[in-house]
């Protein structure tokens, strides 16, 4: 599944399950839902990175948002949401390996509650459901604090 | 800001072919420069030379051994790369540093097309480590850093440490003698 441009929009937003927990991503930062592929492991000290993967002719890093959201390692048999880092004047590829159900919803993103963790960037409300919209720079920050 | 493709573009362009040897520690594939390689030997025949050293500081350096008059410091790579504990068998001697580093065994050479830099969200140790990454047959190996076993800083603290030790050593035989 690669994200449209028309789709992409201020108010568009991806919704994905990670760490057992359905969430929120601004559609404008994800690049696509890739197909589960090879994770490589090496070693390093750098927290929540589990590795990369080679996507389209790219080396990917693999963050486990799951162990910051629910705590969950995720399974070997996974598909990865490919998002877009801003770090600082560069732009770096990432991967969030999801369980492969996504989809894309409009609406307007509403200020976090008082008390959320740094990474809730807002809530959007879908059906009945209020999701958590996520700060992905904050996701990883606050994953390399834990 | 930089797109995503100027990125690629300009990371092919800095990507050159270049001859590694593959090598393992504690199951872990590395790949490493051929060029900054002089030597590979194994621990057998280095057992004679090796002087034992003891610096609680630098639990990866256990041991030295003399060449060209020089002092080599010794890096076990398992305990650099917080690997677990394994029986090294070959020691790669490095070219323009005064370091040797302990292997557990040699894949093979090869050639890899470039080194892709390592992704920005690696922010830790491994950023001294490695040089960046290799995909070769499919398998993305991380390419060390000669220069990431020991720091000059390191080199310094190690060198001042070894004096010390052999001063320490040659004073206490002249007093028994």
């Amino acid at each position: 599944m690669t994200m449209a441009a028309d789709n992409t929009g201020r108010n568009s937003f991806v919704l994905l399950h990670v760490g057992g927990k359905r969430v929120a991503l601004p559609a404008g930062i994800v690049g696509e839902l890739a197909p589960p592929v090879r994770l490589h492991t090496f070693p390093h000290t750098s927290p929540l990175v589990a590795g990369v993967i080679v996507r389209r002719g790219r080396i990917v890093p693999v963050y486990d948002a799951g162990l910051v959201l629910g705590g969950k390692i995720s399974s070997s048999q996974r598909f990865y949401l490919i998002a877009r880092r801003q770090l600082g004047k560069t732009i770096e590829w990432s991967a969030i390996p999801v369980n492969g159900e996504c989809e894309l919803a409009t609406g307007e993103m509403q200020p976090p509650g008082t008390g959320r963790p740094a990474y809730v960037a807002g809530t959007l409300a879908v059906g009945q459901e209020s999701l958590d919209v996520l700060n992905l720079e904050a996701l990883v920050a606050a994953e390399a604090k834990s | 800001m930089k797109s995503t493709d100027e990125q690629n573009a300009k990371s092919r362009r800095s990507r050159r072919p270049e001859t590694v040897i593959l090598f393992i520690v504690a199951h872990q594939m590395f790949a490493i420069s051929a060029d900054s390689v002089q030597e590979l030997r194994s621990t057998d025949s280095l057992a004679g030379a090796a002087i034992e050293i003891e610096q609680p500081e630098f639990p990866k350096v256990r041991h030295t051994i003399e060449r060209s008059h020089q002092t080599y410091y010794v890096v076990n790579a398992g305990v650099h790369f917080h690997l677990p504990v394994t029986r090294p068998a070959l020691v790669l001697i490095l070219r323009q540093l005064r370091a040797a580093v302990l292997v557990d065994r040699i894949e093979r050479m090869a050639e890899i097309s470039g080194v892709y830099p390592l992704p920005q969200a690696f922010t830790g140790e491994e950023r001294s480590w490695y040089r960046g990454l290799a995909y070769l047959d499919d398998v993305v190996i991380p390419v060390v850093h000669p220069a990431g076993f020991l720091s000059p800083e390191e080199f310094h603290r190690l060198d001042r440490a070894t004096k010390a030790s052999v001063s320490q050593s040659e004073m206490e035989s002249a007093v028994q003698s």
